[in-house]
């Protein structure tokens, strides 16, 4: 997937067949991470912000809800995918690649919960086995697709 | 030789219990983000930047302050205020918590 150009609001993307069928795949993933594995806070005491804790659950619930039924609307909408050959031309606002990084990130950052949360910077490896190599895949192909749409947002266009 | 210290006199008055209002006002809290090996760097930059409304200089200053030190204090708030920005970071999976300024 490359990005091509931004015109006013809109960012357009060549993407290949099998990378719009990998980023559907993707995106069908959503969501991984439990609203309950955010905390509001690491060091107040469990009652003291059980109201605002239950808040804040009730929002990722809600924006959760709405992100799934914005990925389902743009897997479904025709022409949003046109056909360019080899491949297709994506087209999304700024505002669709924002609550794409999101959904994009929760798959990247549930899968690597799903893994035990490995501290890879300090060294910690992951085992590669049948079991592992699921999360790992949409762990890179997550933030392979995070990439090019931060590229895009800042105006960067990729090396040839 | 230490001076000793003359105790402080204080006019009789009884203190009021803080109500949750004034905790609410008061800009007593710390915006923390964490560091998750997993987050890409320019997507933690790129959040600041939003969430924030920085430059991406000062933006990608707390992002290294995060992946080099393992979290940053991103700002000082009201309850309310620092609440509403976890739930914005958090919206974005970052590890973002508040905390209360013990100082």
């Amino acid at each position: 997937m490359k990005f091509i150009q931004a015109r006013q609001d809109q960012l357009f993307f060549e993407i290949g067949r099998r990378e719009r069928s990998l980023l559907g795949e993707i995106l069908q993933l959503y969501p991984l991470v439990s609203p309950a594995h955010h905390r509001l806070s690491k060091t107040a005491a469990a009652g003291q912000l059980k109201e605002h804790q239950r808040l804040l659950e009730e929002s990722l619930a809600a924006q959760r809800a709405e992100n799934r039924k914005n990925v389902r609307a743009m897997l479904d909408e025709p022409g949003r995918f046109r056909t360019a050959p080899p491949g297709f031309r994506l087209k999304i606002t700024r505002t669709e690649t924002e609550w794409l990084l999101q959904v994009l990130n929760d798959v990247r950052v549930g899968s690597w919960i799903a893994l035990g949360s490995p501290d890879t910077e300090a060294g910690e490896k992951i085992p590669l086995n049948e079991q592992t190599s699921p999360y790992i895949r949409s762990i890179e192909i997550a933030g392979a697709f995070e990439a090019v749409f931060l590229d895009a947002l800042t105006g960067r266009t990729p090396m040839e | 030789m230490a001076a000793t210290a003359t105790p402080e006199v204080r006019p009789d008055i009884d203190r009021e219990e803080e109500t949750d209002s004034s905790t609410a006002l008061e800009p007593g809290y710390l915006v923390i983000c964490w560091n998750d090996p997993v987050n890409l760097m320019d997507y933690v930059t790129h959040v600041f930047q939003v969430v924030f409304g920085w430059q991406r200089q000062k933006a990608e200053m707390h992002m290294l302050q995060v992946h080099n030190q393992g979290k940053s204090v991103l700002t000082r708030e009201s309850l309310e205020k620092a609440e509403f920005y976890v739930h914005q970071l958090q919206r974005y999976t970052l590890h973002a918590t508040m905390e209360r300024d013990q100082e």
